[in-house]
C-alpha cells in the first residue's frame, strides 16, 4: 500500500458562499439556523451557522481526490462538531494515517478542522478500505 | 488471558460491529449462523479484533478459520 502509519496530509477549505447555497439548494436543509441570521443570533452565534455535513464534503473530496490512492471505498467514518463554522470561514484540515490493516487492506485516518482563528471547529476519524 | 474472556471479548466486537446486542458467540459459530456477518462485515471485524488483542492476522490465517473457535484458540496462542 502506498501509504503508511503516520503519514500526514493537509487542505484549505473554504467554506465559500456558494459551497453553503450550494448544499442547501442540493439537500433543501433551510433549519432557521443555517438560514435565518436573527434567529441564529438570538441563540448565541454571530451569524447563520453554516450546516455541519459541508465539512462531510470537504472529507469526500478529500478521500475522493487528495489522498494517494483512488481505488478506495469509505467503511465508516465519524465527526465531532466543536465550534459553528460560518460563510466565508477558510478552514485548515489536517488529517493522519492511524492504522494500516495490511492483509485486509484496511486505513484508517484521524482528522480534524481548524478555523481562521485557530479555533478546532471539528475532529473525527474515517476508515476506508482499499479495493 | 483465559479462552472464555478471549471468546467474550470477540463477542463484544461482534456486537459492535454488527451493532447486534443479541449476538452470542460459541467456539463452533460460523459466518452462516449471523446473518450480518458478510464479506464486508468481515473485513471491520478483523480489523477491530485486531486492535483489541493489538495483533495483526495473516491473510492466510485468516482464511484458515473454520469457526469463532478456531480463531480464538489461535488469539489465545498469541496473547499469552
Amino acid at each position: 500500500m502506498r501509504i503508511k502509519q503516520g503519514d500526514k496530509f493537509n487542505e484549505i477549505f473554504l467554506v465559500s458562499e456558494s459551497v453553503y447555497n450550494g448544499f442547501i439548494s442540493i439537500f433543501d436543509d433551510k433549519n432557521p439556523l443555517h438560514t435565518n441570521r436573527e434567529f441564529a443570533i438570538e441563540k448565541g452565534f454571530r451569524g447563520v451557522v453554516t450546516h455541519g455535513n459541508i465539512l462531510n464534503g470537504f472529507l469526500s473530496y478529500f478521500i475522493g481526490e487528495r489522498l494517494p490512492l483512488k481505488n478506495v471505498i469509505i467503511h465508516k467514518q465519524e465527526i465531532k462538531y466543536h465550534r459553528p463554522v460560518y460563510i466565508n470561514d477558510k478552514l485548515s484540515f489536517y488529517a493522519e494515517v492511524m492504522n494500516v490493516f495490511d492483509e485486509v487492506n484496511v486505513i484508517e485516518i484521524k482528522f480534524y478542522f481548524v478555523n481562521q482563528g485557530l479555533s478546532k471547529v471539528a475532529s473525527g476519524k474515517f476508515q476506508i478500505g482499499v479495493i | 488471558m483465559q479462552k472464555e474472556e478471549i471468546i467474550k471479548a470477540v463477542q463484544d466486537v461482534f456486537i459492535d460491529v454488527l451493532e447486534d446486542d443479541d449476538i452470542v458467540l460459541n467456539y463452533n459459530t460460523t459466518a452462516d449462523d449471523i446473518e450480518d456477518w458478510d464479506s464486508l462485515n468481515n473485513i471491520l471485524l478483523i480489523v477491530e479484533i485486531e486492535k483489541k488483542f493489538k495483533l495483526k492476522f495473516k491473510l492466510e490465517e485468516i482464511h484458515s478459520f473454520k469457526n469463532v473457535g478456531e480463531m480464538c484458540d489461535y488469539i489465545f496462542n498469541k496473547v499469552n
